[in-house]
C-alpha cells in the first residue's frame, strides 16, 4: 500500500531528477548543505586548533596548527592547462604541504535540530602533485612507470571523511571512514580504515595527557589504533597526476543511536553498522548539539597530496 | 556579493633563510593582498616579492616592485594581474631576526 510519505519521497525524486544540479546526488529528505563550489567556499574552513584566551600561538597544539587553508581551484596542471571541476569551473581543493605526514583539513561546522539519519554525499577526486624533472625517479614503491601505472599513484597516502558530534549532556564522539592507498613506502593498499579511539583533543593536550609532534596523525596518531575494513577497493586514479576523474562517496551515519550505518564508493555499497564508533569517557562542554563533518588529506610520501571535492550535499531524516 | 577568501598562509614561521610560501591557487580572484604580521619583537629587515606560475610548479617574479621593510608589526604589499597562482618570497637580510610571522593573503573577485 502506498502511503504518504512513499507519495511525499517519490514527488521530491521526481523534482530533483529534473535539477541536473541535484540529481545526481540521493539526499535523505532535508538538505542541510548543498556546496557547489562555484559560489564560494560555502563555510569550508581549514580545522584550526583551540587556542587561549590571549590568542597565542604558542597554545596552539603542535599537531593542529598547519591544517592548510582549502583552496577553490580551477584544477590547472602543466600539461593540459584548466581541467575544471565536475560542475562548472571550480572544485574545493585541499593541499598538503610536501612533508611526510602532513595533513590538510576543511571542516564545516553546523548544529543538530534533531536526530536520526544523517548522511554526506561528496563527488571528490584525489591527487598526488604533478612533477617535471628529468632527475626525479621513474618510480616509486609499488608503481614504475609503464605507460599505464605511475608513480604519482603510489605516492598519495590517504583521504578521510569524518565527523565530530556532541549531545544529550556532553556525549562527544567522531566517526570516521579513511581510504588509505599507499603507505609510507609506496605499497599499495587500497583499504578502508576506521579508528578504534576517539580524536585526540586540545583539552586532552591541556591537561597533559597526550602530546603530538608536528605532522601527527591527528584522526588516531597511533597506527595501532586503526582497523581495516573489507577487502581493497581499487579508484581510478587514471594513470598520471593530471587527469582527474570525480567520484561518488555516500556516508550514512545514525545520531540517534550514535552508530554507522554505511558507505557507498562508486558502486561499491559496505555495510558499516558494526564499525565501532568511540565515544569520550568525559564529557564536554560548550559543543551541545555540535555537528561537524571534515575532509582530511595525508601525505605519506612527502610528494603533495591533493583532495577535490566538486560538490557536497549533506541530508538529514529529521 | 563579490566573494572573497581570507587565507592564513603562515601561522608562526620561524625567518632564518628565504622562505616561500605554498602555491596557491587565485584563478577566480582580481584582488590580492598581502598582510606579514611580525607576532614577535625582531630585527632587521625583510623583502616581500610575489611570484606567479602557470600550473602551481613552476614560479617567477611578479612583474611589481619588491618591498623592503624592517622586521616589527604589521605590513602589507597588494599585487595586481597575477594569474592563476601565487605565492609571496620573504627574503631576509643578513642577521635579521624574525622569530614568529604570519602570512595572510586576502583575495577578492
Amino acid at each position: 500500500m502506498t502511503t504518504p510519505d512513499d507519495t511525499a519521497a517519490a514527488l521530491r525524486d521526481a523534482i530533483r531528477s529534473t535539477d541536473p544540479r541535484l540529481s545526481k546526488f540521493r539526499p535523505l529528505p532535508r538538505i542541510l548543505a548543498h556546496d557547489d563550489f562555484n559560489s564560494g567556499l560555502h563555510g569550508w574552513v581549514e580545522l584550526g586548533g583551540n587556542y587561549n584566551g590571549k590568542g597565542e600561538y604558542s597554545s596552539l597544539d603542535r599537531h593542529f596548527r598547519d591544517f592548510r587553508p582549502p583552496q577553490l581551484s580551477n584544477c590547472t596542471f602543466f600539461d593540459v592547462g584548466t581541467h575544471g571541476a565536475m560542475s562548472g569551473t571550480y572544485a574545493l581543493k585541499l593541499a598538503t604541504r610536501p612533508h611526510p605526514g602532513h595533513t590538510a583539513t576543511g571542516i564545516r561546522r553546523l548544529t543538530m535540530s534533531g536526530r536520526g539519519l544523517l548522511q554526506i554525499e561528496a563527488y571528490l577526486a584525489y591527487k598526488a602533485e604533478a612533477v617535471v624533472d628529468p632527475n626525479a625517479e621513474d618510480a616509486f614503491g609499488d608503481m614504475e612507470w609503464d605507460g599505464n601505472r605511475h608513480p604519482s599513484e603510489s605516492q598519495f597516502g590517504a583521504f578521510t571523511v569524518a565527523t565530530d558530534l556532541c549531545g544529550d549532556d556532553g556525549i562527544r564522539y567522531h566517526t570516521v571512514v579513511r581510504y588509505q592507498n599507499a603507505d609510507e613506502d609506496g605499497n599499495m593498499l587500497r583499504q578502508w580504515k576506521y579508528p578504534v579511539v576517539p580524536e585526540p583533543t586540545p583539552r586532552e593536550a591541556w591537561e597533559g595527557k597526550v602530546d603530538f609532534p608536528y605532522a601527527a596523525d591527528f584522526t588516531a596518531p597511533n597506527p595501532e589504533d586503526w582497523r581495516v575494513y573489507g577487502e581493497p577497493q581499487e579508484l581510478c586514479m587514471n594513470e598520471v597526476p593530471t587527469k582527474v576523474n570525480w567520484h561518488y562517496l555516500r556516508w550514512v551515519i545514525d545520531t540517534e543511536k550514535r552508530k554507522n550505518v554505511e558507505v557507498q564508493l562508486n558502486d561499491q555499497l559496505m555495510d558499516w553498522s558494526d564499525v565501532p564508533v568511540p565515544i569520550y569517557e568525559e564529557r564536554y562542554g560548550s559543543l551541545e548539539n555540535l555537528l561537524n563533518f571534515y575532509f582530511s588529506v595525508r601525505t605519506l610520501s612527502g610528494q603533495r597530496n591533493f583532495l577535490y571535492l566538486d560538490s557536497v550535499v549533506i541530508s538529514a531524516d529529521w | 556579493m563579490r566573494e572573497s577568501q581570507t587565507a592564513v598562509l603562515e601561522r608562526g614561521l620561524t625567518l632564518t633563510e628565504e622562505h616561500a610560501t605554498e602555491p596557491f591557487e587565485t584563478a577566480w580572484a582580481g584582488e590580492a593582498r598581502w598582510f606579514v604580521q611580525f607576532l614577535e619583537p625582531g630585527s632587521g629587515e625583510v623583502t616581500l616579492r610575489s611570484q606567479v606560475s602557470a600550473a602551481g610548479l613552476t614560479w617567477v617574479d611578479h612583474e611589481g616592485d619588491p618591498l623592503t621593510v624592517e622586521v616589527g608589526g604589521l605590513v602589507t604589499a597588494s599585487v595586481a594581474e597575477f594569474g592563476h597562482w601565487l605565492r609571496l618570497v620573504v627574503t631576509p637580510s643578513e642577521g635579521t631576526v624574525a622569530p614568529l610571522v604570519r602570512i595572510t593573503l586576502a583575495l577578492k573577485e
